[in-house]
């Protein structure tokens, strides 16, 4: 059964940015983060709703910076 | 105030420069964002009660008015601020027959799950799209939204300046920013009453009703801080909106203000 209330609405993964940066984010929908590169932030998603706070963001390891950075 | 006391609190204000209002004591800026959402913490399963408490039941009546102001369109896109609940959003969904998104952002990610809780336990599955984000630093793209909504949300916002830029960023050009706010009344009698209703009643019943009387307390006197009409609309238009203008409704208990990107 596709699990569609936890996933994020694709209507608002359009539009959202990073609230630090504004720079684009990227869906890592294995481990339910938003990925900005530019801010180095992970931002959890719980139950399918973006936490789009810098205070709950995750720091991103050097090695996922440098994964982001060979996918742009 | 005599002279020298006026004096020597502008001094002090300049000394600290980030300081903000929490009801009527003065706490850090950051310190406010976090006392704020406790108070949300705290009353977050019983908001819609104290909203009927402080408006005697009518905050309802006033978002319909809000959303009729709106004149929601088919396709169009609402960002609603503040607006755990996801009244104003269903409402904004319901004129349109549900063909259009509204998103509902809060700070306070105890107050969204709540409010999407309810809205499945209302078998409303679809519609409602629902996010956890501070009003200052919007995570929506530029020109990205055709409205965007604050109901009885801005005078919690620490900078609201802020806030209100944000509001103007994420706009479509010819997109418009509606503010609901508890206001100034205007008639001196009308509002002698009400603020002894504010201030002698209505913590009393917070104690009550949810046991937390310093939450009730906070929220009344952060009403009396809030900007009044002609201030809001002026710091509206420092940020760019144009064609300000606001009613009054219940004799201003209430507010709603109302701008446009263009």
């Amino acid at each position: 059964m596709p699990d569609t209330a936890t996933d994020i609405d694709p209507r608002l993964l359009e539009i959202l940015v990073c609230p630090l940066t504004k720079g684009p984010l990227s869906y890592d929908r294995t481990r339910h983060e938003l990925l900005s590169a530019q801010a180095g932030l992970a931002y959890p998603v719980r139950d399918g709703i973006p936490i789009m706070l810098v205070d709950e963001a995750r720091s991103l390891s050097d090695d996922e910076k440098a994964a982001l950075a060979g996918k742009a | 105030m005599g002279y020298r006391s006026a004096m020597a609190s502008k001094i002090a204000g300049a000394a600290q420069k980030d300081r903000a209002d929490f009801g009527f004591r003065e706490v850090g800026a950051d310190e406010k964002t976090k006392l704020v959402r406790d108070v949300f913490d705290n009353v977050a399963r019983r908001y819609d009660l104290m909203n009927d408490l402080m408006s005697g039941g009518v905050h309802r009546l006033w978002k319909a008015e809000l959303i009729d102001l709106l004149a929601p369109q088919p396709r169009q896109t609402l960002l609603d601020l503040a607006g755990g609940t996801g009244d104003v959003a269903s409402r904004f969904l319901a004129c349109v027959d549900g063909d259009a998104t509204a998103i509902v952002c809060d700070i306070n990610e105890s107050m969204v799950s709540q409010g999407r809780d309810r809205a499945i336990d209302n078998g409303a599955l679809t519609g409602v799209t629902w996010m956890t984000g501070d009003a200052e630093n919007l995570p929506i793209a530029s020109a990205s939204v055709d409205a965007c909504t604050i109901s009885f949300g801005l005078r919690n916002v620490t900078r609201k300046e802020r806030a209100l830029a944000e509001a103007h960023r994420v706009l479509k050009p010819g997109g418009r920013f509606l503010c609901l706010e508890f206001s100034r009344v205007q008639a001196p009698l009308l509002r002698r009453a009400y603020d002894l209703y504010s201030f002698a009643v209505l913590p009393r019943l917070g104690q009550v009703v949810a046991r937390d009387r310093d939450s009730y307390q906070y929220l009344v006197e952060s009403i009396r801080r809030f900007p009044p009409q002609p201030e809001l609309a002026a710091m509206m238009g420092a940020v760019g909106f144009e064609q300000v203008t606001w009613r009054n409704l219940m004799g201003g208990i209430a507010a709603l203000h109302s701008g446009w990107r263009l």
